[in-house]
């Protein structure tokens, strides 16, 4: 029987490195499976025997455009090990400083990585030729994301200020005026960037996902709420393992997390969305409407849109916490370490990002488990690949080629963070 | 050259062995450059360029090269910063070097007027490490070139080679 093979050997526009095989027979797509092939860095090893207080800065190293995910796990986890309850201005600052790292992640992705497909560039360079306005606003959004996590996080690459307990260091209210007149025209450009986003054609596709996110009761979630999914999961983060599993697949370096009963289930601004709408703004919601989004988007492509939304709601939450700032009295609370396992889960940029840590009384790490948001999507992106090249199989090679990568880059993948990414074969028989 | 102003930016990562080197010529050149002139370290994501010489007239990039046979051999380019974009393959969303930033900025208008680089070559890259004795030796060489080249802008002199 006949075979064809599309290759794509990498990805671009994605973090890391893998490769996508399709394998097409008799005009129907059998699989797809993406090929992660960039070797593991064993966090989870060398965490053995290093004291909890190193932990945050050592996490940290494990992605540099969301460093801030792995640091508010791991710390949420130390205070949950060691009885450690965090409010008032430093739990608002932790806040704040995802707020930055949602900012400059997801400005960076709409529209330097995302946005060019919808428009038929090669890549955000070529796009600003004809869209240097929008191109210039989104810099800036991405800016006054960098310097929210600068001024909180001590530089903007793997901060430096966090700790168990809080901060090393806090800043004076007055420190916040500047960026409080960024953060106001941020908001602007974001609201701008949604319109125009809105805009765009997508392509038709309507997934039934399992959407999984953290649900806070008054909150859109960043650090804390229960492990919620559309189709009733409604758990401590502490039962995670009961209800998820990491399963080994052969064409992978990365870990396949899914639900035991049911399979693949999706994690990021999706599922966050359409978990958790109503903890938007009326605001927000009425720009997402004018938008084209309902409550609930099953689009992956129009994640796009969702995205800008959470760059809306991230500039006027960052807005709302400094204005409300009081300086604390000290940066952090007193932290004692004690026998016990802690676990932390909070939303990343591309998802929840889910961290168990067994401590010793010294509070030296024995046993660490970080469960990071691209493994948790890959399957629902191979099924997303299924269904996208199911579609178009008789269409030629470099369009099929083309428009896959899109649905990959739907899901901002960060694969040194999974691997733990993208070659794309196409096998016809 | 009076009134005109002058950033130096050393670029690249310290835990990359030879990849710092703008940063650790940075450092060696405190002090040192002639009043009117910013010194800035960029050891970071490359988009902060277009942040970074923004409003400058002038921009002196010092960065390390891909080894071409002589590790520590010093490359003064001068960027034409008008004219055809270079074509640049951006293949990362958290890559985003200075090829990248130099490109975007040119699709933008948003270059200073003069882009000179001081590419040295290296010979090591490893993670973790610093830069290599081979490589470090030179160091002090760069910085003494951009004081002079600096001082030579300021003071109004013309331009330099376009390459050596």
């Amino acid at each position: 029987m006949p075979t064809k093979t599309i290759k794509v050997d990498y990805l671009a526009r994605v973090e890391g490195e893998g490769a996508l095989d399709l394998f097409i027979e008799g005009g129907e797509v059998k699989s797809a499976n993406l090929r992660i092939f960039e070797p593991p860095r064993f966090f989870e090893a060398f965490l053995r025997g290093r004291s909890y207080k190193e932990l945050p800065d050592i996490v940290a190293r494990i992605c540099g455009i969301c460093p801030i995910a792995y640091q508010m796990s791991a710390t949420h986890a130390v205070e949950n090990a060691f009885g450690v309850s965090i409010g008032g201005q430093l739990r608002a600052l932790r806040r704040l400083i995802y707020c930055g790292e949602w900012i400059e992640s997801h400005a960076l992705h709409v529209l330097m990585l995302h946005a060019p497909d919808f428009l038929g560039y090669p890549d955000g360079i070529a796009m600003s030729r004809d869209h240097g306005e929008i191109v210039r606003g989104g810099l800036k959004l991405k800016k006054a994301g960098n310097d929210l996590m600068r001024l909180l996080g001590g530089r903007e690459i793997h901060p430096v200020s966090i700790r168990a307990g809080g901060f090393y260091h806090v800043p004076r209210k007055r420190d916040f005026e500047p960026i409080a007149e960024d953060l106001r025209r941020a908001h602007e450009i974001a609201v701008a960037l949604l319109r125009w986003v809105g805009t765009f054609e997508f392509p038709e596709l309507e997934q039934d996902y399992e959407f999984v996110a953290l649900r806070h009761p008054h909150e859109y979630p960043f650090n804390e709420g229960r492990l919620v999914s559309s189709k009733g999961i409604d758990i401590d983060i502490a039962d995670y393992e009961s209800i998820f599993e990491e399963r080994h697949v052969a064409h992978s370096t990365a870990l396949h997390s899914v639900i035991k009963d049911r399979g693949a289930y999706l994690v990021g601004p999706l599922a966050r969305y359409a978990l958790n709408f109503d903890r938007l703004s009326p605001d927000v919601q009425a720009l997402a409407g004018e938008a084209g989004l309902g409550p609930v988007c099953r689009n992956p492509f129009k994640s796009i849109i969702v995205r800008s939304v959470e760059l809306v709601h991230a500039c006027e939450e960052a807005l709302r916490v400094i204005a409300a700032y009081e300086e604390p009295d000290r940066p952090f609370v007193q932290v004692e370490p004690r026998a016990a396992t802690g676990f932390g889960c909070t939303e990343a940029p591309r998802g929840i990002c889910w961290h168990r840590y067994d401590f010793n009384a010294e509070g030296d790490i024995e046993k660490a488990r970080i469960v990071p948001p691209t493994s948790q999507n890959q399957p629902s992106i191979e099924a997303d690949l299924k269904e996208v090249a199911g579609m178009m199989v008789d269409e030629p090679d470099d369009v099929i080629r083309h428009r896959c990568e899109q649905a990959i880059r739907n899901y901002d993948p960060c694969i040194s963070c999974s691997a733990h990414f993208l070659k794309l074969q196409v096998h016809r028989s | 050259m009076a009134g005109r102003r002058v950033v130096v930016i050393g670029l690249g990562n310290p835990d990359r062995g030879d990849d710092g080197l703008g940063p650790y010529v940075a450092e060696r050149l405190a002090g040192r450059l002639s009043a009117g002139a910013s010194l800035k370290m960029r050891t970071g994501d490359g988009l902060g360029l277009l942040d970074d010489w923004q409003g400058f007239e002038v921009a002196i990039i010092i960065d390390a090269a891909a080894p071409v046979g002589a590790p520590g051999r010093i490359h003064r380019i001068e960027l034409e910063t008008s004219g055809e974009l270079p074509v640049v393959s951006q293949t990362s969303s958290h890559g985003f070097g200075f090829d990248e930033a130099f490109a975007l900025a040119s699709s933008m208008n948003m270059l200073p007027g003069r882009v000179i680089v001081y590419a040295v070559e290296g010979n090591s890259f490893d993670h973790g490490t610093g830069l290599t004795a081979a490589v470090a030796a030179f160091a002090e060489e760069v910085a003494v070139r951009v004081v002079e080249e600096v001082a030579g802008l300021l003071a109004g002199d013309g331009p330099g080679p376009i390459s050596t």
